[in-house]
């Protein structure tokens, strides 16, 4: 009772509420530009709430985040560009979607879908910080490992029909994120002598240029679909028959969304691709995925805001910072010289109160604004297609170059996109690309510290309980997505006959 | 069959000179005993095998009547759109920021079709003027002055 009391004083305190509103506005905008991260966008607000009240400055930076992860889905919809790492999964139906004039039903699958995993995430924020807080501090070297090993035995789902060109791509993505500082000896690796590359390769690099960049090439080339959407320019909230549709891979975004969350490095990411590929192998229509889904769209939309909550658990639990967007959070704690971790119950139990209920407004703030906005936005998709196509490329350069000040990121964004022509040229899979680029860093770096703890020695891999039980779940679900694959290809090769 | 012969012979190309530069790379008094190297050469290794089945599956399939290939032409067309982006990355320290992607927007709609008039100079100059206050005023990015520094 009392913690309702503090939650309830916080909302009527007077600027909780604009404050989240701002910060999910403000987080929308962020997320949407291709390139401006959540916890960019985060960390531009942060020196602003320096003068505001602990809570109030709390909430606000919290909404950014919401709002960011949310608003990266809007362009993956809409114009084929990721904003935030973690919309990549969306991209695949919900593009596909507004090529068939449907870009209102994804938006509106989307902004619900986040708004469910919204919720779902402030619940375990809520309800299980404890107990899964010390979950995430068991987590060493080998499990990590494994967890990533995990994010990549959805290759096969995600291969399109053919496994040897998605296992090739994924080889090809690990390969590029293998470019940069070794992560153990600090040995430059793949720098070609340039200072420029020596921090790696961003993901984000790569998956604007696969997907914002190679779409732009390939539209110059073929014919116009400018005025595709035009019979559906409005936003379309799901009706009863599609809610039903949606309630499995919703559930299905929400518990991996869940473990990815609290997991500290994981993120939205692996919970997107993994709630994708496993909302497609329980769908009963598998088929549709990739054609313009709803489930789709839904399930990485779900995983992706569950983790805005579940990711502050080890935050407010531990007070271990699991991402960049929780490092910001953690900053804006201690601005305001509050210390997250288990005595923030004690100490400052108004500002985590507080914070459970302007994540809750920041969620409805999410879906009211989401509202307001997203037929605009489908109306100015809607443009003529050349107008459409030079706003698209002047943006991607302009955020790309935006992340780090930096021309040479947007020559290797422009070299992503070349490489993405090529790879469809080929029929080699795209998304598997991006899952290697994504995890091959996270896979190595743990591969080779779990090796340095044990001296070599890799049976650690499965002494260690969580390594252990995600190594299994990897291979469970690489053979199911396997035995899906080869069934699909094998019907495919019958139905040609 | 063309197309996956072709992808078969990149990828072992790719393999070799991604594992002789793997094999360059210097030795650290730091390094474990993987080694900087050693995670790029399983993956050169495994990217070579992959290409070869790639290869093998290809030659051992029946060829599958498929659409017409886009020609040279149309390859080129496409790649016109990352020379677009390759212009406005060498310009755009000298011209300033705010010109060069007025221009890069004004070329990028006239090479999609756009006809040359004034709707399109201003919206160019309008775009061009938006993702500016977007970046340098809302976002604080310093982007490259040019002309205007």
């Amino acid at each position: 009772m009392a913690e309702l009391a503090l939650a309830w004083k916080a909302l009527t305190s007077g600027w909780t509420v604009p404050a989240a509103f701002l910060g999910v506005a403000w987080g929308i905008v962020g997320g949407a530009l291709p390139g401006i991260s959540p916890s960019i966008a985060m960390a531009l607000l942060l020196p602003f709430t320096y003068g505001m009240e602990p809570v109030v400055a709390i909430v606000m930076l919290a909404a950014v985040y919401v709002g960011a992860e949310y608003g990266g889905s809007i362009p993956a919809i809409l114009i084929r560009t990721p904003g935030t790492n973690a919309a990549a999964a969306t991209v695949i139906d919900g593009f596909e979607m507004h090529r068939q004039g449907r870009g209102g039903e994804a938006l509106g699958i989307s902004l619900v879908s986040g708004l469910v995993g919204g919720l779902v995430g402030l619940a375990v924020l809520v309800l299980a910080t404890g107990p899964l807080a010390r979950f995430a501090l068991a987590f060493t070297p080998p499990a990590y490992f494994a967890l990533g090993v995990l994010g990549l035995s959805v290759i096969a789902g995600l291969s399109g029909g053919s496994l040897l060109k998605g296992l090739l791509a994924g080889i090809l993505g690990f390969m590029i994120a293998t470019i940069g500082t070794d992560p153990v000896s600090g040995v430059a690796r793949f720098t070609f002598g340039s200072p420029d590359l020596l921090g790696g390769i961003r993901p984000i690099i790569v998956m604007v240029g696969l997907f914002a960049v190679t779409e732009l090439m390939v539209q110059a080339i073929e014919p116009a679909w400018a005025k595709a959407d035009a019979r559906d320019a409005r936003l379309r909230l799901p009706d009863w028959a599609t809610w039903k549709r949606l309630v499995r891979p919703q559930a299905i975004g929400a518990a991996v969304g869940t473990f990815e969350g609290v997991t500290p490095g994981a993120g939205g990411t692996i919970a997107a691709f993994l709630s994708y590929n496993e909302a497609k192998r329980w769908s009963k229509h598998p088929e549709e995925f990739g054609k313009g889904s709803v489930e789709g769209v839904a399930a990485p939309e779900c995983a992706n805001n569950v983790v805005t909550g579940a990711a502050l658990v080890p935050l407010l639990g531990l007070g271990i910072p699991g991402s960049n967007s929780a490092a910001i959070l953690l900053g804006g704690f201690l601005l305001h010289g509050l210390a997250p971790g288990p005595m923030l119950f004690e100490k400052s139990p108004d500002v985590v109160y507080g914070l459970y209920a302007g994540l809750f407004v920041a969620n409805v703030a999410m879906l009211l604004l989401g509202l307001v906005i997203l037929t605009p936005c489908l109306w100015l998709v809607n443009r003529p297609k050349p107008y459409l196509m030079a706003f698209i490329l002047a943006l991607v350069v302009s955020g790309i170059y935006a992340m780090q000040a930096s021309l040479f990121d947007v020559g290797l964004v422009l070299a992503a996109g070349v490489l993405g022509y090529g790879l469809r040229y080929l029929g080699i899979p795209q998304l598997p690309l991006v899952l290697g680029v994504v995890l091959g860093f996270m896979v190595e770096s743990n591969y080779r510290r779990a090796l340095v703890l044990s001296a070599g020695d890799h049976s650690i891999f499965v002494q260690d309980p969580i390594s252990l039980g995600l190594l299994a779940a990897a291979a469970a679900v690489a053979a199911l997505s396997l035995r899906g694959e080869l069934g699909r290809a094998r019907r495919e090769g019958a139905a040609r006959r | 069959m063309r197309r996956d012969l072709a992808c078969a012979a990149l990828g072992l190309a790719l393999a070799a000179g991604y594992y002789a530069a793997a094999d360059a790379l210097p030795r650290s008094l730091l390094a474990d005993g993987v080694g900087a190297d050693g995670v790029p050469k399983l993956l050169a290794a495994a990217l070579a095998v992959l290409s070869v089945a790639i290869g093998a599956r290809s030659l051992l399939d029946a060829p599958v009547a498929g659409g017409v290939a886009p020609g040279l032409a149309r390859h080129l067309r496409a790649l016109g759109v990352a020379v677009l982006g390759a212009a406005f990355v060498l310009l755009a320290p000298a011209l300033g920021y705010p010109l060069a992607l007025a221009l890069l927007v004004l070329a990028a709609a006239l090479y999609y079709g756009a006809a040359l008039g004034w709707p399109l100079v201003i919206s160019a100059i309008g775009a061009a003027a938006a993702l500016w206050l977007v970046f340098a005023r809302g976002l604080g990015v310093a982007l490259p002055a040019g002309v205007f520094g």
